[in-house]
């Protein structure tokens, strides 16, 4: 992924919150693209769908859906969770977050809570662009069309394991369908077209 | 779900000047039929003199700029066959127009390069290309007689093959597969053609790209919801 570019949702049910969030925030030397949500489903959808690394959230509408909240942090782990916060919340709500911030904060401050999510992204990302040993040999297969299954059975890994692979090899090359990974995978030489 | 821009239309706002703003909503009036010579006509009389309702063209036309509508916005469209008809149309646009470009793009990227995966590509795109035509064909041969049969108050077509689910998943399959085209070109593979054909294809990718996922958008967060409104309606 681009080490400065930066998919952020923000899950707030005020447009004028959020319209405001994204104006006082998008001028930065990362390139960010804000995605408006109001719900959690919503959110699990553009997750699918988007390379997100930052969420920002109003902590009201997961309080009641901890469990739902807490299973998709666990799925996206490299996510940046930042929590938005208008009142006193429930301490056991607002420690899910890596950061929090008041809206009564000042921009600069809110800002600087964002771009130092984005660093420790960037950070992470930076050696992590090229696809590890292990994920080639997954790839490798699913180029030749094994299920994940069988896959696991060869290389006596779990399936959730080789789940993990593909979703790393997915997120790492951009290329989220079988046939594209395939022509990636020919394209840089680790299968042959025969 | 949006990216935010800071320009929304409005009925008394002038055509002209929306689409010197914004070139692509030439291809929303396309979709909608209304020609291009719009003088100096605000939205709404350009919709009386259509027939088309103002609440719907503004919903949709603000999509191209990026806007989605309110729920409570969606809920003021009373008449869904303009929607229907600009759907279809748009149908046409994709079969008759993009997707042949796109097909004579990659058959001169293909003569002009010596890329082995080549083939690949193109059997990529060609599945792809087929899976796009089918969703089309079920939308036109199944989806939308039946919301026709809805709003006609003409129970006699079955429900039994419309599901929202598929739809939505088609949706979701040709979105990933257009992105994966994208990336695979941007990112992983070294064509040898004229830079000039390159992007010709890559403009015609992205052009694609945009008209669809405001399709999606409008079939998934305006047609559906309004379609099960009139289903419940039915069902008492």
């Amino acid at each position: 992924m681009d080490k400065c570019r930066q998919n952020i949702v923000v899950l707030e049910p005020s447009k004028i919150i959020y319209e405001g969030i994204y104006a006082s925030i998008s001028k930065s030397e990362y390139n960010y693209s804000f995605y408006h949500v109001d719900s959690l489903i919503e959110l699990e959808t553009i997750l699918i769908k988007k390379d997100i690394t930052i969420v920002l959230i109003n902590p009201s509408l997961i309080q009641n859906k901890i469990k739902e909240f807490i299973k998709i942090q666990k799925q996206y782990s490299k996510i940046r969770w930042i929590g938005i916060i208008y009142s006193l919340f429930d301490n056991s709500t607002t420690k899910l977050f890596d950061n929090l911030f008041m809206l009564t904060d000042d921009v600069t401050r809110i800002a600087k809570i964002i771009t130092k999510a984005c660093s420790k992204i960037s950070t992470l990302d930076k050696n992590d662009e090229q696809l590890s040993e292990r994920e080639i040999i997954v790839l490798k297969h699913l180029a030749k069309g094994l299920s994940n299954k069988i896959i696991a059975d060869k290389l006596n890994l779990s399936v959730h394991t080789i789940n993990t692979h593909r979703k790393n090899i997915m997120d790492k090359t951009g290329i989220r369908s079988l046939a594209g990974l395939t022509i990636y995978a020919v394209s840089i030489g680790i299968i042959s077209l025969d | 779900m949006y990216k935010t821009q800071k320009y929304y239309i409005t009925k008394d706002k002038k055509i002209i000047e929306l689409i010197n703003e914004n070139y692509s909503l030439l291809l929303c009036l396309q979709h909608f039929n209304i020609d291009f010579s719009v003088n100096n006509k605000t939205v709404q009389e350009i919709c009386i003199e259509n027939n088309i309702g103002v609440n719907t063209f503004i919903i949709i036309a603000n999509l191209y700029n990026s806007f989605l509508p309110s729920e409570n916005e969606i809920l003021k469209i009373d008449d869904i066959k303009p929607i229907l008809q600009f759907l279809k149309r748009s149908h046409s646009f994709y079969t008759e127009d993009k997707y042949p470009e796109l097909k004579y793009y990659l058959e001169k990227l293909k003569n002009d390069s010596s890329l082995n995966e080549f083939i690949l590509i193109e059997q990529f795109f060609n599945e792809y290309f087929e899976e796009v035509m089918e969703h089309l064909k079920y939308e036109d041969e199944i989806a939308f007689p039946y919301f026709h049969s809805l709003i006609q108050d003409r129970m006699t077509y079955q429900k039994k093959s419309f599901s929202s689910k598929e739809y939505k998943n088609h949706h979701t399959d040709i979105e990933t597969k257009l992105a994966d085209l994208k990336n695979l070109f941007l990112k992983h593979l070294k064509i040898e053609s004229e830079l000039n054909i390159k992007r010709k294809f890559l403009n015609t990718l992205f052009g694609l790209e945009f008209d669809l996922k405001i399709h999606s958008v409008i079939e998934e967060k305006i047609l559906i919801p309004l379609i099960e409104i009139i289903e419940k309606k039915h069902n008492g």
